[in-house]
């Protein structure tokens, strides 16, 4: 089961107007266009605007006439990017993974964070006044299952909302919501499921998913599946990092297996210490290798995820032997890891052995953050001394 | 632990800054930079880069700063230094003589060195800078080189291993400027924002060595920098704050008093979002300063 965070910047055009003139607070704002001009749409609108019976999309001309006494903006457009990426890079701080589906929308997969970061809910409240507090926008978040649960949970208490929907209750928090809560059911479909009899999301999940398939093809199917309390679970990925890898150029072409092996071994220590880090685990792992012709070539293997240095090793050098066919010497030899998951303890509940080597390497960690790389280094070979000096090559891709 | 913030303007002799810092009726007794340190608690000095100032006048910088306990000024070296590059025993004596001046009266917060931007990584350089570093060994140095050939993790540890503070700039996006990025290679940090007037700066580049007037060379510094860019310099210069004993952050978008009130901003938003003491003059020019004060 996944945890999926859903995070909306309340009426965000009109939150950041109010940062850049504070006077507009308390105020119906609207983000879009000149109503003397009768042009555009509104963008945002503020909630005293709403009150007024305005929305986004409807035309200015319309907003206007319902709303006369209200301060038109024309918008500025690259504060708000600066602000959404202000946002942003707060949540990468917490967040393995995040999905930014429009300026003021991100969607965060937090499976697995609990042990981490404890309660979901208080996590979110935490994050809530994290943002409020240091940029001074209110926003809400849904918590679910999947996307179109989460979704519909951050626009249930707006603003300034959190909603948790329970795992497994996923149908029975929808059921008495009106059908275009929904996220694509638009006036037309609204209106063609009412002239059904269909009103809210119960009237949908008390029909067979055929019905729908009948009535409306792809479409339909999904918007039952929706109904039920269905939806991806997976982000359209934008890894907040894309490798952690390192890699050096020997001073001299190397030929000695030993030199390799041991440059490989204190390159992953390195990739794994930065992993850790992060509390991610890594399920791919890639070396690269040249030679002293400037023949390059790069190999991938896909694992367990993990975090061990042990393991990312052997997969490595594994590799790297396979990917050395030539007897020339090698000019530079590198290794890296993607794929990553946040760490999951979990799944070791029954493996001792590896549960007290997760510890260590936690420790170890620890202690190398506190006091530098040097202060811990795996015993495999006293070539490790040697090797000090090469940081100055080490390059982060 | 928190660092320590250095945050103020380089130099604080505007006549433009009057009346929306400065007030416009002063009495006699009115002193610019007795009123600034009110305020601020360091200053960059610029006038050090064009001459060889008197010890009589730092003298005098020193006693009208006495009400700000933790004042600093760091001075800008003399262009002799960075730019023409030749200098005597006498140039030495005279910029010495004020740092130490101001060293034992425990005003000194470090020397600004700043090559043209010409200036690129290679041997040279960098013996040239290991020489100025050698000269003065004794105070912080902050050094300023702007040609991107410094952008590698080899210029980087040069500076660490010679324990200077790499000058971070904020300057229009045009050309192969680099994007602000603060850098960490010793416990201090100096940070420097010259505004992100484009337009003004590429005009200023192309009039470059003709004569000019002040507004003319001014020019292309005057810029407000906005709530989202200062809300995103805030986020990046706290990224860094763990690193370093103390921020320094200088602004030097100073047309009309720009930097003035951008510094105020940064000071609300670094230090813990506290009100700021600001004069009503400010306020007024800068209506949105309401909010912090």
């Amino acid at each position: 089961m996944r945890t999926i965070f859903h995070l909306d910047l309340d009426a965000f055009f009109v939150s950041v107007e109010r940062i850049l003139d504070p006077k507009l607070n308390d105020k119906p704002v609207i983000v879009g266009g000149d109503p003397k001009y009768g042009r555009g749409v509104v963008a945002a609108c503020s909630y005293e605007a709403r009150t007024f019976g305005l929305h986004s999309a409807m035309p200015i001309r319309t907003a206007y006439k319902l709303c006369p006494h209200g301060i038109y903006l024309h918008g500025h457009g690259d504060e708000y990017t600066r602000f959404s990426q202000v946002v942003k890079n707060i949540l990468e701080q917490y967040a393995p993974l995040i999905e930014q589906a429009s300026i003021d929308e991100f969607y965060l997969d937090m499976s697995g964070t609990q042990k981490m970061y404890g309660s979901m809910f208080g996590f979110a409240t935490r994050l809530q006044k994290e943002i409020w507090d240091k940029v001074g926008l209110p926003i809400s978040i849904g918590i679910g299952s999947n996307k179109t649960v989460a979704k519909i949970g951050s626009d249930c208490m707006k603003p300034k909302g959190i909603t948790y929907i329970i795992p497994g209750m996923e149908k029975e928090f929808l059921a008495p919501m009106p059908v275009e809560t929904i996220p694509g059911v638009g006036k037309v479909m609204k209106q063609s499921l009412n002239n059904r009899g269909i009103y809210v999301i119960a009237d949908i999940t008390k029909l067979p998913s055929d019905y729908f398939g009948t009535a409306f093809g792809k479409y339909g199917i999904d918007l039952w599946h929706k109904a039920n309390g269905e939806g991806t679970e997976y982000l359209t990925i934008q890894r907040t990092r894309k490798s952690i890898s390192r890699e050096t150029t020997f001073d001299n072409d190397v030929t000695s297996e030993e030199e390799l092996r041991n440059t490989l071994f204190y390159l992953t220590g390195k990739v794994a210490q930065s992993l850790r880090k992060k509390g991610w685990e890594a399920s791919t792992i890639d070396i690269k290798l040249r030679y002293t012709d400037f023949q390059t070539l790069t190999r991938s293997k896909t694992i367990k995820p993990t975090d061990d240095d042990k393991i990312i090793f052997e997969t490595a050098w594994d590799l790297m032997k396979k990917a050395r066919t030539r007897r020339v010497g090698v000019r530079l030899i590198g290794v890296g890891v993607t794929n990553f998951s946040v760490l999951s303890e979990q799944e070791y509940l029954f493996e001792d052995y590896e549960v007290k080597r997760k510890k260590m390497l936690r420790a170890v960690t620890k202690v190398r953050d506190k006091f530098g790389y040097e202060s811990l280094i795996f015993g495999r070979t006293q070539e490790d001394k040697k090797l000090k000096g090469m940081e100055n090559y080490f390059q982060i891709r | 632990m928190e660092p320590k913030f250095n945050i103020g303007t380089a130099g604080w002799s505007y006549k433009d800054w009057v009346p929306n810092f400065y007030p416009k009726n002063q009495s006699a007794g009115f002193d610019w930079l007795q009123f600034y340190a009110h305020y601020f608690n360091c200053v960059e000095v610029n006038s050090t880069y064009y001459s060889y100032i008197s010890p009589k006048v730092v003298d005098g910088w020193i006693r009208k700063v006495e009400n700000t306990s933790d004042f600093v000024f760091h001075i800008k070296l003399h262009q002799d230094f960075t730019h023409k590059r030749k200098y005597d025993e006498q140039n030495i004596k005279a910029v010495r003589y004020n740092l130490e001046q101001l060293k034992k009266s425990e005003r000194l917060g470090g020397l600004l060195i700043q090559f043209p931007y010409s200036y690129s990584f290679d041997g040279n350089s960098v013996q040239y800078i290991q020489k100025l570093r050698n000269i003065f060994s004794d105070v912080s140095c902050f050094v300023e080189v702007r040609h991107q050939s410094w952008n590698n993790n080899r210029a980087l540890d040069f500076f660490k291993e010679n324990d200077l503070t790499f000058c971070t700039i904020d300057q229009p996006q045009i050309g192969r400027a680099i994007e602000f990025n603060p850098v960490v290679t010793n416990d201090k940090a100096y940070i420097r924002f010259h505004g992100r007037n484009a337009e003004a700066w590429r005009k200023s580049l192309a009039n470059f060595g003709k004569p000019q007037t002040y507004e003319e060379q001014s020019s292309r510094y005057n810029y407000l920098y906005s709530p989202g860019e200062l809300v995103e310099i805030e986020q990046k210069i706290k990224s860094i704050q763990h690193k370093v004993k103390e921020v320094n952050v200088i602004m030097n978008n100073h047309p009309q008093g720009d930097a003035v009130a951008n510094a105020f901003e940064l000071i609300h938003l670094l230090e813990g979002k506290r009100k700021v003491d600001m004069p009503q003059t400010i306020v007024k020019a800068y209506q949105r300063l309401e909010e912090i004060q």
